[in-house]
Parts: structure tokens; sequence; C-alpha cells
């Protein structure tokens, strides 16, 4: 289908990109009637909200007084974050795509224009994510009379434009301090780290040891309104610039438009440099010591080249990495109340715990099992795929052991039968995660991790819903109430010989889903 | 004589028959080219003897273990080398051939002594401890060889070996598989460097639509086309193959 814009101008290159976006987005997702429903269900939703949000405030006005600025303040920042991670990693990887940026920079085109669209391609890609919602939800209150909460559309596009010229100077700041070779990797891990930066801001009183009930944000809405807070100069801005008022409006588009054509204009000609010496990047020095002993066996082979891969995969440990961090919350909570609640106050962080292990497995078992690089050798290969499968998911939970090992270990130093629990739940949902990966596996590219539910909806909802009902047995077990915690294990074992599939099977769905 | 393989009615079916009633014999210890334009079927030929894809119908031996019966059997005696390099990128050379030996449950020493081997005879031993992420497609291929080697199969199977190598790895390549066949080893290999095949190759197939058009030695495959001799490969390859499609 050719692009409705003159070739080689700015739209259509936009244009391009975009249309690449949305092909790279699709890739992977078949069952195109399942997406579109969830899509259509979960918009329905927004705009049900936005029916009652529109009609709630119908003929009211938002009063600019503190605690509505310091929301407004909060949401944005909230918002920000998530679109800097997206736009960090993104203008990472645009670096490193050398094809695509090879026959771009090969072209008449100038390179600043390249970047230039790139760069709004970032944004037109991050905003959306907050655009199509906010439209779903305001749209009705804009209709019922709110005409100026149209401006939060505005304020969206800013941010969007904001968060992608600050990911593009991170991203080529990081280029020049650390070089191309380990670019791409820190980028990765920062987006994730900038990711959770809210949750861990929102978490930091169970991490400073203080009152786990009460959030950073809820501690801070309180201080406004008993006055505690004083809010300085220009922090009622954006909640002003989305209720349509000229001035913030405009200084928060000119904010968000200045640092996104600073970063596009004056880093075009650097952005081509830094792409250029991308190639080549990857070549890493000789490691140098004596060599190992090689391993013995297909099973130990494997689940040593596994772990290897796995070490080295830079998206798969941002990943791991961000749940890591979402568990260090609940791993201070554990231990304190281990320390100073009764034993069913462990419940709720034991859950999580066992909620995450599965996670943790389950994106790891869609690394090892399929996302392999070469299955062609593994087919040839005289070695049952039975013991390839066996070392792959045992190379998957291994991880999983590790990261869980120092909240039990801290666990059991207070409640050595909560850990138990804790630690059997943990161990089951992993394994379960592991199972659902190798039984209902969709082969994909490592460089799709991030896209690997949408391989298959069935797998991606056996796997939470088994994480779930492996939680609430491990909460009910914690919490002392045996019998009830068989209700979901029973349950839980039903759904996993549902989802089961032999050897046969596998390779059957396996040659179906082949071209 | 021994038979290395033996391929009898094979057939394959995609859209449009790829494989159709197809006969092969290579003897033991012969470096056997096939040979045919693209899309005569080379490919899935040597794919359904690797045991990648099924074939419809037809046997495959290979050292007389039959291949669909007894897939483990006969993947134990061969290797399989495509023209793109199987190999994981974020891998050493080394790591790589760990983990080739033990899918072939070599010995660890002894893999690793082989491993250490192949790699200088392929001219990395300065690579071999260096993510395979950076190499050029040459290197990857010659990583390639050095995992289809490592078990030192009876039978090695090679798609388009010397596809992206420069003149002195292709050199190197050919002179590795020359020795093997030397010494006793049966090669299989496809390649559309028609002049690899006329000097390297004991008996050549010719291949298109499927079918297997012709086969045998230079000289018979020279009388099969009423070619006179001195007549290059080419020629006759081209007489053949346009015979097919006529």
């Amino acid at each position: 289908m050719s692009l409705p814009f003159k070739p080689a101008s700015t739209p259509w290159l936009l244009a391009h990109e975009l249309r690449l976006t949305w092909r790279g987005f699709k890739a992977g997702r078949k069952g195109g009637v399942g997406a579109w429903i969830a899509f259509v269900f979960a918009g329905s939703m927004i705009l049900t909200g936005g029916i009652f949000l529109g009609l709630g405030l119908w003929g009211r006005e938002i009063p600019i007084v503190p605690l509505a600025a310091i929301i407004a303040d909060l949401i944005l920042a909230m918002i920000l974050t998530l679109m800097l991670s997206t736009t960090l990693a993104a203008s990472a990887d645009a670096l490193y795509e050398r094809n695509d940026l090879d026959l771009l920079f090969s072209s008449p085109l100038a390179p600043g224009k390249v970047l230039f669209v790139r760069a709004l391609g970032l944004a037109v890609n991050a905003g959306l994510w907050f655009l199509v919602p906010a439209v779903l939800l305001l749209t009705p209150a804009i209709v019922l009379g709110h005409w100026a909460w149209a401006s939060v559309f505005v304020v969206l596009g800013a941010a969007a434009l904001g968060a992608s010229g600050v990911g593009l100077l991170l991203a080529m700041a990081l280029f020049a301090l650390i070089g191309p070779r380990r670019t791409r990797t820190v980028a990765q891990v920062m987006a994730a780290l900038i990711g959770a930066a809210f949750f861990l801001a929102s978490q930091y009183r169970n991490l400073m040891g203080e009152r786990a009930s009460e959030s950073l944000f809820a501690r801070i809405a309180l201080d406004v309104r008993d006055g505690k807070i004083v809010l300085p100069p220009f922090a009622d801005w954006p909640l002003r610039a989305a209720l349509g008022q000229p001035v913030p409006l405009l200084a928060v588009t000119a904010i968000g438009l200045g640092i996104f054509l600073f970063a596009a204009r004056v880093l075009g000609r650097r952005f081509a440099d830094a792409a250029a010496a991308t190639q080549g990047a990857e070549t890493r020095k000789a490691a140098k010591g004596p060599t190992r002993a090689f391993a013995a066996g297909a099973f130990r082979a494997t689940v040593r080249k596994e772990l290897r891969l796995v070490s080295r995969d830079a998206a798969l440990l941002s990943q791991v990495l961000l749940r890591v961090l979402y568990l260090l919350p609940l791993a201070f909570a554990m231990s304190r109340s281990a320390a100073h609640l009764p034993v069913w106050a462990l419940a709720g962080p034991a859950a999580a715990v066992t909620f995450l292990a599965g996670q943790v497995a389950g994106s790891l078992i869609w690394i090892t099992v399929s996302a392999e690089d070469t299955p062609d050798l593994l087919a040839i290969s005289p070695t049952p795929m039975s013991v390839l499968r066996r070392a792959k998911l045992t190379a998957a939970l291994i991880p999983v052991a590790v990261l869980l090992a120092i909240p039990i270990a801290i666990l059991a130093w207070f409640a050595p039968l909560a850990a138990l629990w804790t630690a059997i739940g943990a161990g089951l949902t992993a394994w379960s995660s592991g199972l659902i990966g190798i039984w209902h596996q969709k082969p994909g590219k490592r460089a799709d991790f991030r896209r690997r539910r949408a391989g298959s909806f069935l797998a991606a909802l056996a796997e939470l819903l088994i994480a779930f009902l492996f939680g609430g047995a491990t909460a009910l077990a914690v919490a002392g109430w045996y019998v009830w915690a068989l209700l979901p294990l029973i349950v839980a074992g039903a759904v996993m010989m549902a989802l089961r599939r032999t050897d046969e099977q596998i390779v059957a769905a396996l040659r179906a889903a082949s071209p | 004589m021994t038979e290395a393989l033996i391929v009898r009615g094979l057939n394959k079916r995609f859209a449009k028959p790829a494989v159709s009633d197809l006969d092969l014999t290579v003897h033991a210890g012969e470096l056997y080219a096939l040979l045919g334009p693209n899309g005569a079927g080379k490919t899935t030929t040597l794919r359904m003897v690797a045991g990648l894809t099924q074939p419809d119908s037809g046997a495959v031996e290979v050292f007389g273990v039959d291949a669909r019966k007894d897939p483990a059997g006969a993947k134990a005696l061969l290797a399989w080398a495509p023209d793109e390099a199987m190999i994981y990128d974020k891998l050493t050379p080394l790591e790589y051939l760990e983990f080739v030996a033990g899918l072939w449950n070599i010995e660890p020493r002894a893999a690793k002594t082989k491993a250490e081997e192949l790699l200088a005879a392929l001219g990395l031993t300065d690579e071999a401890r260096r993510r395979c992420e950076g190499f050029s497609r040459g290197m990857k291929q010659k990583v390639a060889l050095a995992g289809a080697l490592i078990h030192d199969p009876k039978l090695l199977i090679l798609d388009e070996p010397l596809t992206g190598l420069d003149a002195a790895a292709a050199r190197l390549v050919k002179d590795m598989l020359q020795a093997r066949a030397d010494a006793g080893g049966t090669v299989i290999l496809t390649t559309h460097i028609l002049e690899v095949a006329e000097r390297m190759a004991d008996r050549i197939g010719i291949i298109a639509g499927g079918r297997l058009m012709a086969e045998g030695t230079l000289d018979e495959l020279r009388a099969k086309a009423g070619e006179a001799s001195g007549r290059t490969l080419e020629d006759v390859f081209l007489q053949l193959t346009s015979e097919a499609v006529a």
C-alpha cells in the first residue's frame, strides 16, 4: 500500500515509521478476533467510566486548589516516567537497528531529518498509549460541556514530545559516556528502573521501615490538605494547562516541544555518527583465563548454554530486574511483619512473592523454549526433545530460585513455617508456569520478548490464573487455613491437567503453527 | 559398496510438489554434489534426510539406519550445516562447540580437544573466546562448520557451504571437505558454484522440479547430455535443467 504523502517528505517518512511500528505491534498477534474483543472490552470499560465521570461532573468545575494541583502533578509525573521508560529503550534500539538506518542514511535524506522523524515516531508511539484511553475517558465530559478539557490531549502530546527528547538525550549521553557496546544494555536497565520509579517512590516507607499501610502519595495528599505543604510557584500550571488556561497550556506545550526540537535538531549529526559507530560494536574482548571444562551430556550442556544466554540478554535482565524491584518492598514488609506481627499478616506478601515467582519463571521459560535461536540444531541432534525441554525448564527455574532465596531465607529466620509455605507456593507456581510455557510454546525471536504474551493468549491467561490460584493457596496456608488452601490447589491442578500436552501433541501443534 | 545414504520414492508437497518420487544413492566415502536451479527441491531433500522436514512418503536410510523409524540413530551419524549458520550470537565459538558436543553426547575432554583443533584448523583460535555477535558471515559459517564436525559425523550434509566466504576461507573449507572425503568420510553438498562441483565432486546429481534429472560422474553426465568431452559442467547443467523445464 503506498503512502498518501509526497515521497521523502517528513509526513511520508513519519507515515512509514508509524506503519512499521504498527506492523511490529501486530506481529505475533495471530488471534486477531480475540485481541479485538479484548481491545473493545477494555475500551468500553474506559468509555463507560468516562460517561459516569462526565455525568458526575456535569455543570461542576474542578477547583484549582493545592490538593487538585498536587494530584495533577503526580499523575503527570507518573505518565512522564512511564513515557520516558518507553522512549529511552526505544531510542537506544533505534541506534542499533542497522539495516533500517543504513538504508535511510545511504539515501539522499538529510540525517537530521531521519532523526527528527524517528524521534517523532517515538513520541507518537509513547503518546498514543495514553492518548487513546484519555480520549475515551474524557470525551463524554468534553461533550457534556467541559470543552476546555480537550487541553488534556495537548498536555499529553507535549509530555510525549518532552519524554522522547529526554529519552534521546539520555541515550546519546550514555553513548558518549560508556560507548556503543554497553549503551543498549544500560539503557534497557535504566528504562526498567525509571518505569518502576513511581512504584518504588510510593513504597519508600516500606523500604525505609515505616508504616506499611501508608503510601507516599496518601501522605502527600494529607499534608497538602492540612496545609503542611506549600506548593512552589507554577506547581499548579499542569492542572491549569489541563483545564485549558491559555498561558499555562502554551508554556507546557512550549517546554515539551522545546525539549523535543532541541534533542532532535541538535543531535541530528551526532545520532548518525553514533548509529554508524554501533556497527561492529557488539564485538567484545576475548575472555581471559583458563577455559572451563566442557559440560558432560546434553542435559548439562543445554542448562549451561541457556544460563549463559539468559545472563547475556539485556532486555530479559531489565524485565527480571523490574520484577525484583517490585519484590523488594514486599520482602522488606515481610521481614518486618514477621518480626512484629501475627503470622496471618504475612499472607498477602507471601501470595505476592508466589505470584511474582510465576511471572519471572514465565518470562524465562519463554526465552529458553520459545525463543530458541537455532531450533534446527536441536532438531537434528540425536538428543530426545524431552531431555532438552527438561534442561530448559531447569535453566529457567534456577534464576527464580536464586532470586527468591534471600527473601525466603529472611522470612525463615522469623517465621519458618510461613517461609516453608511461601517456598513451596513459589516453587509450584514457577514450575507450573514453566510447564505451561513448554506445553504451549510459540516460537518467537528474542527481540520480541516484550511482546511474548501476544504469541499465545491462552498460555498467558493460564499462567496468570495459575499464579493467582497458587498465590491464594499460599496465602491461606500461611494464614493457617490449610483446608481452605486445598480448594485453589485443586482448581490449579485441574487447570494444569486441562492444559497438559504430550510430546507428540507439542510437536503436532508446532507443525500446525509453522508456515 | 557400503551406501551412506539411500533415498527411495521421496515425496514432499507444500503448496505445490517440492520433491517428487526422488531416488538417490550416495556411496560411503564419496563427495556428492547436488545441483539444481533455485526452487528445484535441493534444500527440501536434504532437510528431509536430516530429519528436519517430515516427508509425505518415501524412505531414507543413513548407513543402513532407517531415518524414519529410528531418527535418533540416523541423526547420531550425520551433521547438517545450512547456508544460514545455526549459531548463537551471544555464545563464543568454544561455548557453542561445548553445547553441540553435549547434544551429541561426546565425552567432554575429547570434545574440548577436538573443538580447539577445529577452531585452529579454521583459523578461529584468536576468536575462540569472543562472542559470535560481531563476527562476519564467513566467520559464523566457519563456526557452524566446526559445530558440524565436532562429533565426527559419518555423513556430512552441507547446504551452500561457500556462501558468504571470502576466497581464502572458501579455499580452506574446500580443502577441509576434500580432506574429509579423502579420509573416507562422506560429504553431500549443494552449491550454485558449478566449478566447485566440477572440481571436487566424485559424483553429481542434478535435480529440477523436485525430480532427479541425472546423476553420475562429470563424464557420465556429459554422455547423458550428449555433449562432447571438454564441455563444462555449466553447459551440461544448463542443457539438462532446460530439458526439465521444457
